[in-house]
């Protein structure tokens, strides 16, 4: 952290954002884990009794799904589609296998962190919108049987869509060491940006710990 | 009740079944006969009796049926279907109560493992202590019968007094019929009266009269004659009633295949981790701290 000229990735109120959903994201999939597999309740017990769990799930579900929708705001230019995006695709063999000189060059995000970004905003607007379909005893009453139904089949899909991306983040971030730092403490080093996120050198806005020095 | 009498459990499935070694006890049977019924309220009344519900008074909604619908507190419910025919109107009574299904809906879509359960008898039974109230039971049912409780939030339905079964009796709604349109027995005796009863129906000249047991949801555990069993609905009665397609997509397709994908992306993540190992960045700047305590802002 106290290293000279460190880079900075991520800005505070993202930063707490982030680790914002990831603590109700935590309780939300252990607690709807035990709805989905009920022979795995005991994973609801995090928010106490079974019936906690079903009173605390949607409400998790809800401070997990209204920040990440703020970090859609944040992070909405770094996300855009970029031409070089997919030849960036289609040597994703060689980024998995970390052959360096092989991977072309990206910016702030490479686009297989997009495509995740992307997952998580529209699967948690399916969960936000499924979710209050199937509230009870709040929503669901306003709702048609039938509706409920393939809200509930749509809420699962949705889950397993995002708990599969969830752990394809949670792989990267902690192979690629110094994401995990940087998400934690904001700064990643110069030669870490070199080797992952080369073009997010050229960011006009680059901001250093060195250059914030006022 | 016996532990060793629930034969279905909710929230199980073929790996982990429930015990049923005494699955082949005689399933039972409630026949209600719609065309003996003459809507006096008894079995509503002893209902409320027997299991100590006691639903709010309503108000006048333009029909002798009070309530208007069942609910936690009406497990039993005498619905007079107003029917309009040849321009004379028609009461079509129901008996209206948990249809006690041999293939339940309500318990393929529970959340929640035991809190809905099928008895050997083939009673099929909530356990209100374990239900956390998800209402996926309510949305399942085709018969629209399970309702959830504005206070305790959990699931509540007719039992068929699964506790007066159990010490030999009948449940307290057929005890109080007075026309004899209620009858409980084996379902065997039950299909062997019906049958009695339909033909002499159609001797007397109800030739569409027949029984109602959809065979969508595995057949019932609440029978009924009906004058004119191609028309279900003119008793409230859905024609084709069954587990609905969302419902077994849910827990045939997307639970299996689901689960699939969750296990097989952690084990390819585990299998890159230990082939490909770290990916270090070799730092190309000196170590050097900055001991001036640089007062970064990253505040924005």
């Amino acid at each position: 952290m106290h290293k000279q000229n460190m880079i900075l990735r991520h800005k505070l109120f993202d930063r707490i954002c982030h680790w914002f959903v990831v603590a109700a994201g935590l309780v939300t999939f252990l607690t709807g884990f035990a709805f989905f597999f009920p022979s795995f309740q005991w994973l609801g017990s995090i928010a106490g009794t079974p019936q906690m769990a079903r009173f605390v799930h949607p409400i998790a579900g809800l401070l997990m799904c209204l920040p990440l929708m703020l970090m859609l705001v944040r992070y909405y230019h770094h996300n855009k589609w970029e031409k070089n995006d997919l030849t960036w695709m289609l040597a994703i063999k060689d980024v998995m296998f970390e052959n360096e000189d092989k991977i072309p060059a990206i910016g702030h995000y490479n686009p297989g962190q997009k495509v995740l970004f992307r997952t998580f905003v529209v699967t948690s607007i399916g969960l936000t919108i499924t979710g209050f379909m199937m509230w009870q005893p709040y929503f669901a009453p306003h709702f048609a049987a039938i509706t409920i139904q393939w809200a509930i089949l749509i809420h699962a899909i949705c889950a397993v869509i995002m708990l599969i991306f969830v752990i394809v983040h949670f792989w990267m971030a902690t192979w690629v060491e110094g994401s995990v730092a940087g998400m934690l403490y904001g700064y990643v080093s110069r030669a870490w940006c070199k080797k992952h996120h080369p073009n997010m050198l050229n960011d006009p806005e680059l901001k250093t710990n060195k250059q914030e020095k006022h | 009740m016996s532990a060793q009498d629930i034969i279905l459990s909710s929230g199980t499935s073929e790996l982990t079944p429930a015990a049923q070694v005494r699955r082949k006890l005689s399933k039972v049977a409630k026949l209600f006969d719609a065309t003996k019924c003459s809507g006096c309220k008894a079995c509503q009344v002893s209902c409320s009796e027997w299991n100590d519900l006691r639903a709010p008074v309503g108000s006048f909604q333009g029909s002798y049926q009070n309530p208007m619908d069942l609910s936690s507190e009406c497990w039993t419910l005498m619905k007079y279907n107003e029917i309009e025919q040849d321009n004379k109107l028609r009461w079509n009574f129901t008996h209206s109560a948990c249809m006690h299904c041999a293939d339940p809906a309500c318990l393929t879509a529970c959340s929640t493992k035991g809190a809905i359960v099928q008895r050997a008898n083939g009673v099929v039974d909530f356990e209100s202590d374990k239900c956390t109230g998800c209402g996926y039971c309510v949305s399942a049912c085709p018969f629209n019968v399970p309702r959830l409780d504005p206070i305790d939030q959990k699931a509540y339905k007719c039992s068929m007094c699964s506790d007066r079964l159990q010490v030999g009796q009948e449940p307290a709604c057929v005890k109080s019929c007075v026309t004899g349109a209620l009858k409980y027995g084996t379902r065997e005796d039950m299909l062997f009266i019906a049958d009695l009863r339909i033909k002499e129906l159609h001797k007397q000249g109800f030739t569409k009269a027949g029984l109602y047991s959809p065979e969508g949801v595995g057949g019932t555990g609440m029978m009924m004659i009906l004058h004119d069993v191609s028309q279900p609905e003119n008793y409230g009665l859905p024609a084709d009633p069954k587990t609905s397609v969302p419902v077994k997509l849910w827990q045939d397709v997307v639970k299996p295949l689901g689960t699939a994908g969750i296990l097989a992306t952690v084990a390819v993540a585990c299998l890159h981790r230990i082939t490909v190992g770290r990916n270090i960045v070799e730092e190309d700047e000196p170590a050097a701290f900055d001991h001036t305590h640089s007062d970064k802002s990253d505040k924005e």
